[in-house]
């Protein structure tokens, strides 16, 4: 795992906190031993103080009662799912009281006739998936991580996942929620109730407007048949000339990914799943519909790719292959992980015709600062992810890593793109923010904050950007 | 100088009406209403209006219709930038050029302008298959009242950077700020459109509904259609029909047909009239065009939200119940998104008049929440077009007092009088 911005974990001050946690919620709820604590200072990105105390509650009143009591004690409360952020969104930045979704995890209700499900926040996405499979529907969104992350952790960022491509992000799923304001007071949200869609601004909030502790989610029929393609190409940039070809062409397959030859050789290396070795990319490509269109759109893909420069074409034969080729894409991260000794994986997202321009570019970027990159990312929706191999103990790399993923950035930016397309801001990208929007655009942005969490207890320091901007805001806020 | 008659709204008109040319004009606008304390409604193409309470003052129109260009469009990116004020028709007629889409359907798409159906909140019968408005917008621009321009979003498709601005824009019926601006996702346009039309007797309504579950192609629309006399396809529109529309390649909704005209034959609908591409599309329209379309000056239009499979239970509920109060009642229960519309109305305006506010009270109780979305002005003032507000309403008048401390935009005309 890459923890770039490592500091060493040291210990909260506040023993007022833990105390009146204990007192009021018992000591199987509210954790305040260092050592019980030390697996909520850090998330996928990061690790960072250690908090002052962290609860694990069983329903929102006690997430209710552990809010008021950070507020009373002046520590901030951050909300954290699975830890599986590669923001530093879940990372307690000063001590204070980490909420852990641990307990809450059930599914609460399930209307399949009505394509929706009541869930806790802990439940981990791919059990949804699979607890209501047999009912034929299925919770779309799948981030790579949702073997392990959580349906409150991905509302908290809005994730995305391969299949976004047709199907939309968290966001497009979520009918209502439950959550707990700054005051400990609990609220639920419909988008079918009238007025501001309070939901719809909480989604992607990352923990800083409130708590959610219950979430209605909108669940899609299972297709009736799938069809996965494979296409091997001999560089990336006709790989992503093939995925502009076929969006422009009007064909919006269910995913649309490119693996280079970095990623696929340690995918292969791992998994076994099958994928062509020794090309320069490959391109995963998914379509979901009626049997009766499988073949015909898969004809038109596969002529488009070959017009492309496709050096090979196959569908996966049968479901049990479709899994694995989809399990080792998703898994993609972690078999870098067994060959480099660090890697850093950037999120950005660029109109879809910028694709080819913007890999040449990244190509460029990580020759200039000497170092490997492996790109495996949602081709389909312009969405990059560059893994930027290093080795954290040499200082050079670190320092490279570093500047060259925010060339990265300033260059999806220049091309129209922007700085996160799902991971989220956190605090890794927080001071970025400032290059996509202007003072005003910020402004707007921290009067809702203003509204839902004035004291900016709930997960300080990010999103927003330090220094100036938040200052303005601050200011425009007083006046 | 404009006419200030046509920018009534209930009892109240305008002193004056602007036409900014540009989006930093409306800014500017917004901010001298906010500085002389004035109120000012921003206008799109009216045709939405009667969403809403009138407002409580009233002193500018804001018209956006001058900001009618498209800012953003490559097609291959299926995506595209727009500016508030072009009609919906003119910005379907361009991506149609490019064989692309975005399922707005709203009615009166020739008048109805982009920042206007996003301001009402506007969610047609297709979100069930493509999506809503709201789950469609990758980014906008709105013009806020200290004279600034806030962006969020942006033309990509996924996009976590930033407080999803758009979303609280969307549905807030001008009362924030003004959109200026929005982006979209475009949808390539399907092979082939059909609507299915079939006349349902007395008996067979409810079994069709359950019959339509058993179609395995899932339809893009498909709804319920009761009275909207000569309003609607022309098929069995003075009494009950059940209308479906597919959308996808010709063999699967071929196919779809088949398994629609099978299910329902098995029920004992005998009939499916077919409507094809062009003729399917105007059929359509003219049946969202029912959802606000009054009866002269005697009606009032409710909608409500809901689980799709009580859609139709509730709008026979509410039929029954307004028609034992002796009013006439025409409903579309939208059997795949939930949407129940209910049009109350009288052979007599003064017998609706009598009877308003038992009408009122009857739906709203059978259709839980309920909101007027259409009718006669001097009808819709004497009652709250929202019902009662939501749990969440403190936080909403708090969003107001901080994007318009003064009031400026459309007071009283939201959700809980805000």
């Amino acid at each position: 795992m890459a923890r770039v911005a490592r500091t060493m974990p040291n210990l909260g001050t506040s023993t007022e906190l833990g105390t009146r946690l204990v007192e009021a919620l018992g000591s199987g709820v509210a954790l305040t031993q260092p050592e019980d604590l030390a697996v909520y200072a850090f998330d996928a990105y990061s690790e960072d103080r250690l908090p002052t105390a962290a609860v694990v509650p069983r329903d929102a009143r006690e997430v209710g009662i552990a809010v008021r009591i950070a507020r009373e004690c002046g520590e901030p409360v951050v909300p954290r799912g699975a830890g599986t952020g590669l923001c530093g969104g879940a990372v307690p930045r000063n001590g204070g009281l980490v909420v852990s979704f641990a307990r809450m995890n059930r599914l609460l209700e399930l209307d399949a006739r009505n394509k929706r499900a009541r869930v806790q926040p802990g439940l981990i996405n791919l059990a949804l998936s699979k607890a209501i499979a047999a009912e034929g529907v299925f919770y779309a969104p799948d981030p790579a991580s949702q073997k392990i992350s959580t349906i409150g952790g991905n509302v908290g960022t809005n994730a995305g996942g391969p299949h976004c491509l047709s199907y939309g992000t968290t966001t497009n799923h979520i009918l209502g929620l439950e959550y707990v304001d700054a005051a400990g007071e609990v609220h639920r949200t419909s988008l079918d109730d009238p007025g501001y869609d309070v939901t719809g601004v909480l989604v992607g909030s990352e923990g800083t407007l409130g708590i959610v502790t219950e979430i209605d989610v909108r669940l899609m029929t299972l297709p009736e048949a799938v069809r996965v393609g494979l296409a091997a190409f001999a560089d990336v940039e006709s790989a992503s000339e093939a995925v502009s070809a076929i969006i422009g062409a009007g064909i919006v397959p269910t995913a649309l990914e490119i693996m280079d030859k970095l990623i696929v050789d340690a995918v292969e290396a791992h998994y076994h799943a099958g994928f062509p070795l020794g090309s320069g990319a490959v391109l995963l490509v998914e379509i979901a519909g009626a049997a009766g269109d499988m073949d015909e759109s898969e004809a038109v893909l596969a002529r488009i790719a070959r017009e492309h420069g496709a050096l090979s074409w196959r569908t996966a034969r049968d479901a049990a292959e479709r899994d694995a080729l989809w399990a080792s894409r998703k898994g993609a991260a972690g078999a870098i992980g067994r060959i480099a000794p660090n890697y850093y994986i950037q999120d950005a997202c660029v109109p879809r015709t910028k694709l080819p321009q913007v890999m040449h570019e990244i190509d460029r970027i990580a020759r200039e600062y000497r170092l490997p990159v492996g790109n495996v990312f949602h081709a389909g929706d312009g969405n990059l992810h560059p893994l930027l191999i290093f080795d954290r103990r040499v200082a050079r790399d670190v320092q490279a890593v570093v500047d060259a993923g925010t060339e990265i950035l300033r260059t999806c930016i220049a091309m129209g793109g922007t700085i996160s397309g799902e991971h989220g801001i956190g605090y890794e990208k927080r001071e970025s923010l400032s290059l996509v929007f202007t003072t005003d655009d910020l402004a707007a942005m921290g009067r809702v904050r203003d509204v839902f969490d004035p004291g900016r207890n709930f997960n300080p320091d990010k999103i927003f950007p330090s220094g100036a901007v938040c200052g303005e805001v601050k200011r425009a806020h007083v006046a | 100088m404009i006419a200030v008659g046509a920018f009534a709204l209930g009892d109240r008109t305008p002193r004056r009406v602007d036409e900014p040319a540009d989006a930093a004009a409306v800014a500017a606008l917004l901010k001298s209403c906010s500085t002389a304390g004035e109120a000012a409604v921003i206008v799109g193409g009216g045709t939405l209006q009667g969403i809403g309470n009138a407002p409580a003052r009233y002193d500018r129109a804001i018209v956006m219709r001058r900001l009618d260009r498209i800012a953003s469009y490559d097609p291959r990116d299926l995506t595209i930038g727009i500016e508030a004020g072009m009609t919906i028709a003119a910005v379907t007629q361009r991506l149609a050029e490019e064989r692309q889409f975005i399922p707005f359907d709203v009615p009166r798409p020739h008048e109805a302008t982009v920042g206007g159906t996003l301001a009402a909140g506007w969610a047609g019968p297709r979100r069930a298959a493509y999506g809503a408005l709201r789950d469609l917008v990758i980014g906008s621009t709105a013009a806020l009242t200290d004279g600034t321009l806030a962006t969020a979003g942006g033309m990509v498709v996924k996009n976590v950077t930033g407080y999803d601005m758009s979303k609280l824009y969307v549905g807030s019926l001008g009362t924030l700020g003004a959109i200026v601006r929005a982006n979209f996702k475009t949808l390539p346009r399907p092979a082939m459109r059909r609507l299915a039309v079939a006349p349902l007797g007395p008996q067979s309504e409810e079994r069709a509904v359950a019959a339509l579950g058993s179609v395995m192609v899932e339809p893009a629309a498909a709804l319920v259609v009761r009275g909207f006399t000569g309003k609607t396809t022309g098929v069995n529109d003075e009494s009950v029909r059940l209308v479906v529309l597919f959308e996808g390649s010709a063999a699967t909704v071929d196919r779809a047909t088949r398994e629609l005209r099978s299910q329902l034959g098995a029920n004992g609908v005998a009939q499916t009239h077919l409507f094809e591409e062009a003729a399917a599309e105007r059929a359509f329209q003219t049946t969202i065009d029912a959802t606000i379309e009054p009866l002269a000056d005697r009606s009032i239009t409710y909608r409500s939200r809901g689980i799709p499979t009580a859609a139709w239970a509730r709008m026979d509920a509410a039929h029954t119940h307004i028609e034992r109060l002796g009013l006439l009642a025409d409903a579309i229960a939208d059997v795949r998104t939930g949407d129940v519309y209910v049009r109350v109305a009288a052979g007599v305006r003064e017998v609706l008049e009598d009877r308003l506010a038992d009408a009122d009270a009857t739906v709203r109780r059978v259709l839980g929440r309920a909101t007027l979305v259409a009718g006669e002005p001097g009808l819709r003032a004497r009652l709250d077009a929202w019902g009662s507000p939501p749990s969440t309403i403190a936080t909403m008048r708090a969003l107001k007092a901080r994007f318009d401390p003064a009031g400026t935009l459309a007071p009283g005309r939201y959700v809980g009088g805000i």
